[in-house]
């Protein structure tokens, strides 16, 4: 320590000196203990206070762990101490010149500590050349000015709080414990909406539990539907209920249609069964029932060519010939209705408008000039609650809709979405799919050799990487919410890696190791195997790196682990 | 068939119809008579706005053909410009898909070119720019002429052309018979501007071959436009600039067309016309929507409003059901003119008014031509408002959407408007005074006429005798008229008014000018009056905002919202409601609550990152915990997850294992 700051104190005391051929050995020293510390800075030809600092800084940031030091450290700053009482926690550390440890002996070394310290050193060196009043010197002025101020502030303001006149001096270090703001545990009630967002979404505020399901306690489909399936609704009179207010609109819904609006039914519940029940509605009370179409948009595969076709044949004679792209079916279609437009305006009926298979723009807006024509009605149904912003003004303009509340309260569950692969995607247990590690055993029994042992490195290194990650995941644990936050950056990282898996690379070479594969095609093929089976799963980051994965939490994949090396 | 991507739809069951028809009976009878009254109402209203909407498009499309026409005769020479028209078609961009359907339409029956139509939307790079161009030219012409062979390709010998080369547009162009092709970009400011002058550039250099003609809608001004495109492409265009009449101006005269007129049947009232005209204004919408609105407004009225059968000109007494009378007489402005007979002593005719249907029919029909009449005429008095105060250089120009707004609203008489024209007025000279006169003679109703013929000669004497024209004739009003004095009296200076002695011409003149002024002051008095005051107004005036507050600007997030967090608001069942005591305002969770609700509720209460295994924990407390019932909680827990995901609540987080993402806060 004292070595180096001797160091900088020669070096600033003469800054004119600025190439490293001037003390070479000295220089070289310290290049090595800096390396240590910070790996990018290769040229420490003249110590500057400012990256001192910063130096200090990121320091302070990786020390809480490469310490391991797990009592909670505050992140205020010290107000009431001198600089030289300071380094009394300073580690007591062997010689100065012992670089064992350079992480810490800079770590501690705050903002204005240096400051101070360096004021010092120019006072008591007295070197008085024109140069002194440097960038440096000003800087390190400004930071301990500030910090005075500041200690004063916080003086003057426990005296007002305390009532109790006290010399500053004569208090212990650090804050009172009285003053410490504490965080009541039970969170502010009736907060406006825009507070309870900042509120919710305060730094460090998402402190949740490390509770994880069973994963034997989330049913399979099978499961599910059995469930379900003795399951009574009680409120089933309440939804029949709401059902019939809507029903009582249908003529109205009919009278607009007719007047050349396209209707938008909105609110919370499926409203499949509700728009069905409307088209049976115009086909039992109406003499000449448009040709009705009925678009299901929640189905996942659903394009725009499939509506475009269903339209096409109710409207042409079955052997006519349809362009295959769907922007000249579309021109077909609205030249077809405006040559010879139908008796009745053709409704078309689209349940689930706002569904992800639907979402893009070019469909919404195929859809929109279709809904624009004349001889289209379109009756349209939306579930999410901010489907609006799927249109601009003039798509909106083209869609010419009224909107109606329809709330049915009716479950999606039944047809719109699949509620146990839903679930399974949502909490990343895709791996359900197949079945379950069952299935993934059942296929790997079928798969030869070399391609179970590729399986089982991927597996073994998943599960390595997730311990090495649980290892940090308890250390930061214990830790205080405020290390936690230093630290979280890196860790947050490592646990999104382990969690992705393992390297494309990685695993390649490591199957190329083990002779389970002589070249990277038939690595390729075997890894497609897997993938066709869904029982890995891949992704590319940005910069091209590709990660694989077998989606099974962990006791599953030690479960897979051990059946593969019987 | 849910589980089908899209089909056709059958009907169940044989022939249900005649079944359905006898107990369709939720709408009353009258229901067919008023759907074919508003049906031919608003066919008359509707093309007055038509023909109001195609006068506007006319000037400006007419230009633009012109242009395009005359550029087909010049000349290519090697210094050869791509002629551009620049539509500055203002910020209202919903209209401009309008404008340019219809231009190209204009264009396509009155010139031999072809138009092809391009948005930003479309174009993210020259590539798809140029494939776009080429398929939408060529598109078109397959459709019209089909018998002739495919053009592309039988004219097409040498090797396959890509689809974004433009040699299959000048393959195409050659076959047909046409003199130049237009290209229209709807929303030029949208595209990126180097995109533009690739385009263009590119453009120019086939232009020899193909001879193109540019349109570019423009939102903001010619100059932004200009900044946007480099200059190399500046260099190859040659632009004229059209304005395009701007929408708040066409929205003025669609208005003026939906409200003035003896025959208009029905009218906007003042809530629903402020909240229509508000809309328009805050969302930039194009006129269309406006007429959308109106077309609303007269649906909702013969929809839900029996009595506005009313409106029908040749409606014959046995066509109004004992119901439908009740209800006039349940009218709130009936029982105002039930108040208002008494008064006057009339007891005999509301007796037979309330007694005889007959009676009824008869005053009501009277009553309401004159209600209705007396509104057209208020009507009219805004526009003799307005021109009167056009005679005025120095006055202010209102809009008549916000001058009808305050008169259908009763404000208008004694307004600020109204006082500061009779003041202007009354301190007329004479010059002016002769144009205020002969507009008055060209807007006054006939009766009035005489009366303003009368002053108009007694003015004309007045100016004969009157030997030097040079200075006109002053009214006494008039502030030349008066001096103003200074007197210093104990030290405090007073200032006080005096008139100059008037000539005897003068004050006859001032005479005349008095009696205008008074005459004005009683029109304006006698026109501007509260029309919600008017007997049945209920059926001429329609202003109700919350079924187009509704239908045009729903608030879907609140209603999902408010479902989730109130079940019992839209259930009406009892076991949802929150438990007594409580303030109402709280919402309580309860086990009978749907399961997607309880969740709901959960995860307003949780931070932006859900821990789900504690969400069940807490689900299944509220469930209450039987073991028996396990299976089933977590299928409804998981139903309920799945549900929060489909409305895009929550998604899945990798921050943590079994961790999701909060995705909306409720209320913002």
């Amino acid at each position: 320590m004292k070595r180096k700051r001797a160091e900088k104190d020669a070096a600033a005391s003469t800054p004119t000196k600025k190439t490293r051929a001037d003390i070479p050995g000295d220089d070289l020293e310290d290049e090595i203990a800096v390396a240590a510390t910070t790996p990018s800075k290769r040229t420490p030809s003249k110590p500057s206070l400012i990256r001192d600092l910063h130096q200090a800084r990121t320091n302070g940031a990786t020390n809480g762990f490469t310490n391991g030091d797990l009592t909670p450290r505050t992140q205020r700053k010290v107000l009431f101490s001198t600089p030289t009482k300071q380094r009394e926690d300073e580690p007591v550390d062997g010689t100065p010149t012992n670089a064992r440890n350079p992480i810490i002996r800079n770590a501690d070394r705050s903002a204005r500590r240096k400051s101070a310290g360096r004021l010092i050193e120019r006072t008591i060196s007295g070197d008085q050349s024109d140069e002194d009043v440097d960038e440096e010197d000003t800087l390190a002025r400004q930071i301990w000015d500030e910090d005075e101020e500041e200690a004063e502030e916080d003086i003057l303001g426990e005296v007002d709080e305390e009532a109790i006149p006290e010399t500053p001096s004569k208090r212990g270090r650090g804050r009172p414990k009285g003053r410490q703001r504490k965080r009541s545990p039970t969170p502010p009630t009736n907060l406006p909406p825009h507070e309870l967002y900042f509120y919710q979404n305060r730094p460090g505020g998402t402190k949740t539990s490390n509770n994880t399901l069973p994963s034997h306690s989330l049913l399979n489909h099978e499961e599910y539907f059995v469930q379900l399936q003795s399951y009574k609704d009680p409120h089933a009179d309440c939804l029949d209920f709401l059902h019939s207010v809507h029903t009582r609109s249908f003529n109205q819904w009919s009278f607009e249609l007719r007047n050349n609006f396209n209707i938008c039914l909105y609110g919370y519940g499926s409203k499949r069964q509700l728009v069905q029940d409307f088209a049976s509605h115009l086909h039992s009370t109406l003499s000449d029932p448009p040709t009705t179409i009925i678009v299901n948009g929640y189905i996942p595969t659903i394009t725009p060519r499939d509506i475009l076709t269903t339209i096409a044949t109710a409207l042409l004679p079955k052997n006519a010939k349809l362009p295959a792209q769907p922007p000249a079916l579309l021109q077909l279609i609205l030249s077809t209705l405006t040559s010879e437009p139908p008796s009745q305006p053709l409704l078309l009926i689209i349940n689930s408008l706002d569904a992800p298979s639907l979402r893009r723009q070019s469909t919404q807006s195929l859809l929109a000039q279709l809904a624009a024509h004349p001889s289209i009605s379109l009756l349209a149904t939306t579930d999410t609650p901010t489907f609006p912003l799927l249109w601009d003004l003039s798509l909106r303009q083209q869609f010419r809709f009224l909107f109606h509340d329809c709330t049915t309260f009716v479950s999606f569950s039944g047809v719109e979405i699949d509620v146990v692969e839903s679930v399974n995607e949502l909490l990343g247990r895709s791996g359900r799919r197949i079945g379950g590690r069952d299935g993934v055993g059942y296929v790997l029994r079928s798969l030869p050799e070399n391609a179970r042992g590729v399986f089982r490195i991927l597996v073994g290194e998943q599960l390595a990487a997730a311990a090495a990650d649980e290892g940090l995941g308890d250390e930061e644990g214990e830790m205080s919410p405020q290390t936690e936050r230093r630290v979280g950056k890196a860790g947050k990282q490592r646990e999104a890696a382990a969690e992705q898996g393992v390297e494309y690379r990685v695993l390649y070479h490591k199957a190329v190791e083990e002779f389970l594969c002589s070249s990277e095609m038939v690595f390729r093929t075997l890894l497609k195997e897997f993938h066709d089976h869904q029982m890995v799963e891949s992704r590319k980051d940005a910069l091209g790196t590709e990660t694989l994965w077998v989606p099974f939490r962990r006791e599953e994949l030690e479960g897979l682990l051990e059946e593969l090396i019987v | 068939m849910e589980h089908q991507k899209c089909y056709l739809f059958k009907p169940q069951g044989g022939r249900p119809a005649k079944r359905r028809r006898l107990n369709n009976s939720d709408l009353p009878s009258s229901w067919p008579l008023r759907e074919a009254t508003y049906n031919e109402l608003w066919a008359t209203q509707e093309k007055r706005i038509k023909d109001v909407l195609s006068e506007v498009n006319r000037t400006t499309t007419g230009e633009i053909t012109s242009f395009v026409s005359a550029s087909a005769t010049e000349s290519r020479t090697s210094a050869y410009k791509i002629p551009t028209g620049l539509v500055v078609a203002g910020p209202s961009i919903a209209s401009h898909r309008t404008l340019f359907e219809h231009l190209g339409r204009e264009i396509v029956a009155q010139t031999r070119s072809a138009f092809v139509l391009l948005t930003s939307a479309e174009c993210p790079n020259l590539k798809t720019l140029l494939k776009n161009l080429i398929k939408n030219a060529t598109a078109r012409s397959t459709e019209e002429d089909e018998d002739d062979e495919v053009a592309g390709n039988a004219s097409q010998k040498g090797p396959k052309l890509l689809t974004y080369d433009l040699q299959l547009l000048y393959l195409w162009f050659r076959i047909q018979d046409l003199d130049q092709l237009v290209v229209a970009f709807q929303d030029s400011e949208a595209f990126d501007g180097s995109l533009l002058g690739e385009a263009i550039e590119l453009l120019r250099f086939w232009s020899d071959r193909t001879p193109f003609v540019l349109l570019f809608g423009i939102a903001t001004t010619v100059e932004t436009f200009e900044n946007k495109l480099p200059r190399a492409a500046k260099r190859c265009i040659e632009g004229q600039k059209f304005d395009v009449t701007q929408a708040d101006e066409i929205l003025e005269r669609v208005l003026h067309a939906a409200i003035d007129g003896d025959d208009v049947p029905l009218r906007l009232g003042p809530a629903l016309s402020t909240q229509l005209l508000d809309r328009q204004k805050d969302h930039v919408q194009s006129v269309d929507a406006f007429v959308e609105g109106l077309k609303y407004a007269y649906m909702s009225h013969f929809y839900a409003n029996p009595l506005s059968l009313l409106l029908r000109k040749d409606l014959k007494f046995e066509q109004m059901s004992g119901d439908d009378f009740e209800a006039v007489r349940n009218l709130g402005s009936f029982r105002e003119l039930a108040e208002r007979l008494l008064d006057n002593g009339e007891a005999a005719l509301v007796r037979s008014l309330l007694d005889s249907d007959a009676a009824l029919f008869n005053y009501t029909r009277g009553q309401l031509d004159e209600g209705q009449l007396k509104v057209s005429s208020m009507v009219g008095a805004l526009e003799t408002l307005n021109v009167l105060r056009g005679c005025f250089p120095k006055m202010p120009v209102i809009p008549l959407s916000s001058l009808y707004v305050r008169a259908v609203s009763g404000e208008l008489n004694g307004s600020p408007a109204v006082r500061e024209l009779l003041i202007s007025v009354k301190k007329a000279s004479s010059d002016i005074f002769i144009q205020i006169l002969d507009s008055l003679l060209a807007w006054t109703p006939e009766d009035a006429q005489s009366i303003v013929c009368s002053l108009r000669e007694r003015l004309a004497a007045l100016m004969e005798s009157n030997e030097d024209c040079s200075t006109p004739l002053r009214s006494e009003h008039d502030l030349r008229n008066e001096t103003l004095r200074t007197t210093v009296v104990a030290q405090k200076v007073e200032l006080s008014k005096q008139k100059s002695a008037l000539s005897k011409r003068d004050a006859a003149y001032s005479k005349l000018v008095d009696e205008c002024h008074s005459r004005l002051e009683a029109y304006f008095a006698e026109m501007f009056i509260n029309p919600q005051e008017i007997f049945l107004h209920e059926i001429f005036l329609y202003d109700l905002k919350s079924p187009h507050k509704d239908a045009f600007t729903p608030r879907p997030r609140y209603a999902v919202e408010r479902a989730l967090s109130a079940p019992q608001d839209y259930l009406g069942c009892d076991c949802c409601r929150p438990a007594a005591g409580n303030d109402g305002t709280e919402s309580t969770l309860s086990s009978t609550q749907p399961a997607t609700t309880i969740m709901y509720q959960l995860y307003l209460e949780s931070g932006s990152l859900i821990n789900v295994s504690d969400l069940w924990s807490a689900f299944q407390a509220i469930m209450g915990d039987d073991d028996d019932e396990q299976g089933l909680t977590m299928a409804l827990f998981q139903r309920a997850l799945a549900e929060l995901r489909c409305l895009g609540l929550i998604k899945s987080s990798r921050k943590k294992t079994d961790h999701v993402a909060k995705l909306a806060w409720k209320g913002l």
